[in-house]
């Protein structure tokens, strides 16, 4: 007897399954490289708040964070990892999965 | 679910982040007024060095005519080196802004597309002379080829190949439609008019000014409605 493939909600990565931490993954993946005070003011954050999760995230292996100057002006840029990638696309994938499922089993009769 | 968990609400704001990043990259204002100015500074150099056909009867038995073209400026030096510049200064002026506002530029493969379209136009350009010269020669009127290759060929219909890779890259609708427009003029092409009857010289100056005027006001659209977007988003955010 095969057993039943696993719920898509049991494979969600707590890392990554959370609003402001997916946030900054799908930002960093389009920017490709963006700064922190970018992240701050799309995400609507604090600066303390915001560095909570880049470290979260980085202790993951998630992002990788180099600082650095503009001049005389202090920059902080945030860039995803190949892990981060591949996390990033797997949560999108479960979250679609989970949406279809949530739609199939409202269409079903009761 | 709470809202924070709500898979639908995460895929929404992850859509919506990505829409923001190309949005803060995008300055499609300055490319089209960088090449509304290549355009229109093309005017005098076609206007007072014109592309000169000379033909004299050859000095031989056959006493076929002989042609040559000469003082062909605007194909060999001018557009090559104005466009060239022009994606160059494109280029930088992207990567100058994208790092000021945070983000790196995606423009490299518009600026090289833009570059090696150029090339690829300035070889087609010395083709159709050939091309010219072996019809007048009566030596090959099979060859030619129709007039929408050598307009898409031409320095314009250049910039409108590279913007559609621009539009592309940026993931920009009103982009699109609007290169899909100036391709329209460049290869119907539309004159509003113009040109017709005006002699070669003065024909090819009303093509100019009314392609550089639809860069013209292409760019000038762009950049009003850049300001406007971001004088909307900075009152939202004093709120």
């Amino acid at each position: 007897m095969s057993t039943p493939d696993p719920h898509p909600a049991n494979g969600l990565d707590d890392v990554v399954h959370q609003r402001v931490r997916l946030g900054i993954l799908t930002i960093a993946r389009e920017a490709r490289q963006v700064e922190f005070a970018f992240l701050r003011t799309q995400l609507d954050l604090t600066a303390g708040n915001l560095s909570q999760h880049l470290g979260v995230l980085e202790t993951a292996g998630l992002i990788e964070v180099e600082k650095g100057y503009a001049g005389k002006r202090a920059r902080t840029w945030i860039r995803l990892t190949p892990a981060g990638q591949t996390a990033l696309a797997d949560e999108i994938a479960r979250l679609k999965q989970l949406i279809s499922i949530v739609e199939s089993a409202a269409g079903r009769p009761a | 679910m709470p809202a924070e968990g709500d898979p639908r609400q995460l895929l929404a704001d992850s859509r919506r982040l990505t829409r923001r990043v190309r949005v803060a990259r995008r300055v499609t204002w300055f490319p089209l007024l960088t090449l509304a100015a290549v355009t229109l500074a093309a005017i005098p150099i076609v206007r007072f060095a014109p592309l000169n056909l000379t033909c004299e009867p050859a000095a031989n038995p056959s006493g076929a005519t002989v042609c040559a073209i000469s003082r062909p400026v605007a194909v060999f030096v001018y557009w090559p080196v104005a466009l060239v510049l022009a994606y160059v200064a494109i280029a930088y002026c992207y990567a100058r802004v994208a790092r000021n506002r945070g983000l790196t530029a995606r423009v490299a493969p518009y600026a090289v597309a833009g570059i090696a379209l150029t090339v690829v136009a300035t070889a087609v350009s010395v083709w159709g002379m050939q091309q010219a010269l072996a019809i007048v020669h009566h030596q090959s009127a099979s060859a030619y080829w129709p007039h929408w290759v050598y307009r898409l060929a031409g320095p314009d219909g250049v910039i409108g190949l590279a913007l559609l890779v621009l539009a592309g890259l940026e993931r920009h609708v009103a982009l699109l439609l609007f290169t899909l427009g100036y391709l329209a003029v460049v290869l119907v092409p539309i004159r509003f008019g113009g040109g017709i009857g005006w002699g070669p010289t003065w024909s090819i100056t009303a093509s100019l000014v009314i392609e550089g005027g639809v860069l013209l006001l292409g760019g000038l659209g762009f950049l009003v409605a850049q300001r406007r977007s971001q004088r909307r988003t900075q009152r939202l955010a004093g709120r």
